[in-house]
């Protein structure tokens, strides 16, 4: 298997990092000559096993190595970007992005690329025992998985899969800013079935920093949900209070909240939430934070993919709008520092304002017992369809269940669940014991005192 | 027991560009180029991929592919993997590309969008998106059977989008056009027109009402319909998901699935966006009736998954270099026979769904949601109001029995569909359609 390592990256070209980071250095210097006021390059690599199965058969074992330069260059405040995955081609690449910036008008909102910072280490983003991960072993986190599906009766895998990652960050400017940093993850994905009978679905998956993941029990639990949403009944068109599980909860917010407190959005007037820093929006016990900072979270660093260190930023503080997402572009134009929100999909994509780990805050309760009746949601579809600047959304929520008389009584078919998330932020009334991460949002369960609820 | 059956390799190399004028402002102009590898390699049932960026050796790659496959093998035998439908056919020609992108400088692209941006505009408009992207792919295909071949395709596509503001009220419309085309995508569509349609949506949208939500006659217009033909239907046709007891058309081939109106068809020959000339096996595709007059005709196959079924293949399809899936490609429900005016006035009262701002389907259940983008009241066989945050939700095969009238107006429309991790270019399409009652999402 092949390994990270930090001398030789690419044994078969033998380019190593020190080979790298002098290769960068001469295209910044460069990049002066051609006429840039600032540049900026990162390198980053990615190896990664993902293992597959279909049904409880593990199908295919998959290994990538992904790696390549993406470049920012500054001309009058206009910054053109190009990126590569040809290590030869960095010279190239440089002049591609300067040409493009020469195109582009002066932008006085420009400033520069973040400076050199001093960093905090933040624990918990990487694990030896990861890289090292044998074939062998992944395969066996796979097999875990589907064992875990098979212990519940009647009920079978119909994908999932495992995979390890283990990714390096580089990145160095003109302004003497040169920092790495380096990180690893494992997850796992089991979607399962009913094997004969009346079809019954449901899906769970963890990801982690480090080594501890309970494969068997992500098996489990959606095998476990599938049985539980067996023999639903219908529900008709009500109003009532909805409590959405962590899986739901994060993706309803991450599609309306999140790209509504993005400083780029706020900017161009295409947020809900433009000009109304300092209002209550939300309910007087709910603060969220962004916290880049977070010891093992999934989207932690010491440092965003610009440079600039990361930070705890109050977004809502007991109900009241308190900060925006910015990164370092979105910041100067509103002359305020970025709070390391400046990230990259990848080494070829230009750098933008995205959430860190989204931690919500709000007292917890046995919120089940103290509901008289409502509606449980585990999952919802459709969440990428919500209005994001109005925040207005209509969803399917999926292996639901009746509440009544503070337990999980039945089932319940699919439900369509319309609502707008500001109206929600203030009709929270509650939240559960059960804090998770999902996907870098880390909640527990949440009560909406009343919603819109039609059954089928 | 460790020999390696099959081995195959897809190489590809390109370049593509992406401009983006945002509020009058020149924001980004970024251009890539890459190259990359992806290899498979099968041992008995077990597969092994490689993927790798940049330069590549393939030897190397081909060995470390077989590696992985012989080591699972080991671990974790299975039951052989035969690879069947692999049929000799021609492959077909690629769509003309009349004016090469690279040849038209970046200073005329930008003049271009900053216009067609100026055409979204329109007073009340709080904000305007105008997006342009081009891409020039090289695609080498190679295997242990000895076939290697080639293609290069041109893409080209833009999109235009406007927000309309009244205090918290905000809406938005957006218009895109992407195909397997050169710069000539602005001469065949009116950018401006565009702009303008985007700009007007916006602002209709804000005096819109949002319906009350019930059980409702729909008719949808050919996007949604077509986006309800990709998603509900063309996802539960795919063989992976049909083995792996993820699609709730498992076991209905030859049955009657659907009103006897309904015909759909997968063809990945037309030219339009979903378009390949061989699929990432190799395999010059054919037309595929998915359903013939109501009745599950065939399902959609890769080698692997058309060995099972004793079928042919031609829809395995991969984002660059990564690993084989069996996709869609240009997915539609034939034409009918009934005009709008029939529809309309077969229907009396309802709502009239139009657009698509996406969805989201479980193919095993066969459950699905759709937001449109807007939609009209139809009273007396008569459209009336406006109506706005209107989702379609329902049971496929519901559906599918519940649809009323089928239009002659086929129309098809580019997109990018997400499966296993992988985007791939597709068009969906359809007639309008009618369907006796399907549940509309409101307030």
């Amino acid at each position: 298997m092949a390994k990270i390592n930090t001398d030789k990256l690419f044994p078969e070209n033998s380019i190593s990092i020190e080979e790298i980071k002098s290769n960068i250095e001469k295209a910044l210097a460069l990049s002066e000559k051609l006429g840039a006021s600032d540049a900026e390059i990162v390198f980053s690599i990615n190896e990664s096993t993902g293992i597959q199965f279909k049904k409880d058969i593990i199908e295919t074992a998959k290994q990538s190595l992904n790696a390549g330069y993406g470049i920012r260059a500054a001309v009058n405040g206009a910054v053109g970007f190009s990126g590569t995955n040809v290590m030869s081609e960095l010279e190239n690449t440089l002049r591609t992005a300067v040409a493009s910036a020469k195109v582009m008008e002066a932008d006085p909102f420009f400033k520069n690329f973040p400076e050199k910072a001093a960093y905090k280490e933040v624990g918990g983003l990487f694990d030896d025992k990861i890289v090292e991960m044998s074939l062998d072993e992944c395969i066996e986190c796979a097999a875990d998985m589907i064992s875990g599906v098979k212990s519940v009766e009647n009920m079978i895998p119909t994908s999932g899969g495992f995979s390890r990652s283990v990714s390096y960050f580089m990145i160095m400017n003109t302004g003497g800013l040169s920092a790495q940093k380096k990180g690893t993850a494992v997850s796992g994905f089991a979607d399962v079935t009913t094997q004969s009978g009346e079809v019954s679905t449901a899906y769970d998956y963890d990801v982690s920093r480090k080594k501890d993941i309970d494969f068997a029990a992500i098996g489990q639990n959606a095998a476990d949900l599938a049985k539980k949403s067996l023999k639903g009944i219908a529900v008709g068109a009500e109003k009532m209070p909805v409590i959405f599980h962590p899986f739901s909860f994060a993706d309803i917010l991450e599609n309306t909240l999140v790209p509504s407190v993005d400083a780029d959005s706020v900017q161009k007037e295409r947020s809900g939430l433009a000009g109304r820093l300092g209002e209550e929006i939300a309910h007087s016990d709910l603060s969220i934070i962004d916290d880049g900072t977070l010891n093992g979270g999934i989207s932690s660093g010491a440092f965003d993919d610009e440079g600039t260190p990361t930070q705890k930023t109050r977004v809502i503080e007991n109900g009241f709008l308190t900060s925006y997402l910015y990164d370092s572009y979105t910041a100067g134009k509103d002359t305020v520092k970025s709070t390391g929100n400046g990230y990259r999909y990848s080494y070829s994509s230009v750098p933008g304002v995205d959430f860190s780990n989204f931690i919500i805050d709000f007292p917890q309760s046995d919120i089940i017992a103290e509901t008289k009746r409502g509606i449980y949601v585990n999952t919802v579809i459709g969440a990428h369809t919500a209005n994001e600047i109005s925040g207005d959304f209509s969803i399917e929520g999926r292996n639901a269940f009746l509440i009544e008389n503070g337990e999980i009584s039945k089932p319940v078919k699919s439900v369509m669940i319309s609502g707008n998330i500001f109206e929600m932020l203030k009709n929270i009334d509650g939240a559960g014991k059960d804090v998770r991460s999902v996907g870098g949002v880390v909640t527990p369960s949440v009560r909406i005192s009343e919603m819109s609820v039609i059954g089928e | 027991m460790d020999q390696i059956q099959y081995y195959d390799a897809n190489r590809i190399e390109g370049r593509s560009m992406t401009i983006i004028i945002d509020n009058g402002k020149l924001e980004t102009i970024s251009r890539n180029s890459s190259k990359g590898t992806g290899i498979r390699a099968l041992c008995q049932g077990s597969w092994g991929y490689t993927s790798i960026d940049g330069e590549t050796d393939l030897e190397t790659g081909i060995k470390n592919a077989s590696e992985l496959a012989a080591s699972m093998n080991r671990t974790t035998p299975k039951e052989r993997v035969v690879l069947g439908g692999a049929p000799k056919r021609k492959v077909g020609s690629m769509p003309v590309i009349k004016i090469n992108p690279e040849d038209i400088s970046i200073e005329e692209k930008v003049e271009l969008l900053r216009e067609i941006e100026k055409h979204a505009a329109e007073e009340g408009i709080k904000s305007t998106r105008v997006s342009y992207s081009e891409s020039v792919l090289t695609t080498r295909f190679m295997n242990s059977e000895g076939e290697e071949k080639e293609y290069s395709t041109i893409k080209s596509g833009f999109s235009v989008s406007a927000v309309a503001a009244v205090g918290n009220n905000y809406q938005a419309g957006r218009e895109s056009r992407f195909n397997i085309a050169g710069y000539e995508i602005f001469e065949k569509n009116d950018p401006y027109k565009l702009a303008k349609e985007a700009a007007e949506m916006a602002k209709s949208l804000l005096k819109a009402k949002t319906p009350k939500g019930g059980a409702v006659p729909v008719i949808l217009d050919p996007e949604l319909a077509g986006v309800f033909t990709h998603e509900a239907v063309g996802h539960a046709s795919e063989s992976d998901l049909v083995l792996q007891n993820d699609s709730v058309l498992s076991g209905k081939l030859g049955k009657q699935i659907a009103s006897p109106k309904i015909t759909v068809i997968d063809d990945p020959t037309l030219h339009e966006y979903g378009y390949y000339p061989f699929d990432a096996e190799g395999i010059p595709p054919e037309k595929t009736v998915l359903i013939k007059d109501g009745v599950l005709n065939s399902y959609l196959h890769s080698r692997e998954t058309a060995g099972v079924f004793e079928s042919v293949s031609g829809n395995a399809r991969a984002q660059g270099y990564a690993m084989p899936v069996v996709r869609m490609s240009n997915t539609y429900i034939d034409k009918g026979d009934a005009s709008f005016e029939e529809i309309l006035e077969d229907i009396k009262n309802g709502i009239y769904l139009i657009g698509s701002r996406g969805g989201q389907v479980n193919t095993g259940e066969g459950v699905f949601q759709f937001n449109a983008e807007k939609g009209y009241r139809i009273q007396n066989g008569e459209i009336t109001d406006l109506v706005r945050d209107v989702s379609l939700s329902g049971q496929t095969l519901d559906i599918l029995n519940q649809i009323r009238m089928v239009g002659k107006d086929v129309k098809l429309h580019a997109g990018h569909c997400g499966k296993s991790g992988q985007t791939v270019p597709v068009t969906d399409g359809a007639p309008h359609i009618s369907i006796s009652k399907a549940t509309v999402g409101g307030a």
